[in-house]
């Protein structure tokens, strides 16, 4: 059930049979959900973390004017908010994009881990400051990067961390979020991703339909989207 | 939470770039959200465009229904309004 949790982990860190039990033991449920359920609402006071073993999940916050704001998104393998153990309360929801299957783990659970076993506590916190690493790339892209580039380091930085976790086929792999999501995660309108997916599938880099990306240039992805891996911390990996 | 799905709209786009269609569409309120989507739309892509320094406003987006009906066009030059000097 954790298997894809451990493949994260182990691209980065070694786990021992030790630690791997400790996680297994900390689940204290699995549960499922459609698509487009908020799982978690921002300042709720909460008492368990969600990893996430299937699906695409989302961190996101609503702007006044019904706007919505994609902070990041979560693969198979991630806690979708391990940073709850420490906030205690979120400032950001939690929605899944598709369906999703999530187990539920308790901080009380997360507590006896970093009271027991410190490797693997320092390897959590690695993983949330991971988040940051990727909260920070986000914020150059919608902040400073053009409409193509933004979406070609969106798609690059979803092929690595899909292959992580062994979700990838060689250069394509299945992400079935829709354009009005998209738009979501880049800070532009469903038209303006529309237009620029075209553009991308016409320079002959990379496709996107009916829920599937397909890279047509991985090289020429990485240039237009300025990807550099180095936030992703897959050193130890075999890229 | 989103809104509850009334019809889905399909927004094609047909201007200097050449024509995309809308491969999903988007479910919207009424063609008036749907009208108000696609000058939204409209201005994010001229946003891009005035940034590199250039503004086509001779672009037109296409409401569609599920059936592929045109429901209505709506101009690039409806998003914005222009003001030149003299």
């Amino acid at each position: 059930m954790i298997e894809r949790h451990l493949l994260k982990l182990r691209a980065r860190d070694t786990v021992s049979p030790e630690e791997e039990q400790a996680i297994r033991d900390s689940i204290a449920e699995v549960r499922t959900f459609g698509a487009d359920e908020i799982l978690i609402h921002a300042g709720r006071v909460l008492s368990f973390s969600i990893l996430l073993l299937e699906g695409i999940l989302c961190r996101y916050k609503d702007l006044s004017d019904g706007q919505r704001q994609i902070t990041e998104l979560h693969v198979p393998g991630d806690f979708a908010d391990l940073h709850s153990f420490t906030l205690k309360r979120l400032d950001h929801n939690i929605m899944t994009i598709t369906p999703c299957r999530v187990a539920i783990v308790p901080h009380e659970k997360l507590e006896q881990i970093t009271e027991r076993l410190p490797h693997l506590t320092r390897l959590y916190w690695f993983t949330t400051n991971m988040d940051a690493a990727i909260h920070r790339e986000w914020e150059v892209s919608l902040g400073r990067r053009s409409a193509v580039s933004r979406i070609a380091a969106l798609f690059c930085e979803m092929k690595l961390r899909l292959e992580v976790v062994g979700l990838t086929d060689g250069l394509s792999y299945d992400f079935d979020i829709t354009q009005t999501d998209l738009a979501e995660c880049v800070g532009l309108t469903p038209i303006h991703v529309n237009r620029t997916l075209k553009d991308l599938r016409e320079r002959g880099l990379v496709q996107f339909k009916s829920g599937r990306v397909t890279i047509h240039d991985w090289k020429g992805l990485v240039e237009v989207g300025e990807f550099d891996p180095a936030y992703l911390y897959l050193e130890k990996w075999h890229l | 939470m989103r809104w509850a799905p009334m019809a889905r709209y399909f927004l094609n786009i047909n201007n200097g770039g050449g024509y995309s269609e809308d491969p999903e569409g988007q479910e919207l309120e009424n063609l008036d959200a749907a009208r108000a989507a696609a000058i939204e739309g409209v201005r994010s892509l001229l946003s891009e465009e005035a940034r590199q320094g250039q503004l086509d406003l001779s672009g037109k987006i296409e409401i569609a229904d599920a059936d592929g009906n045109i429901l209505l066009v709506v101009p690039f030059s409806e998003a914005v309004e222009l003001r030149q000097p003299g």
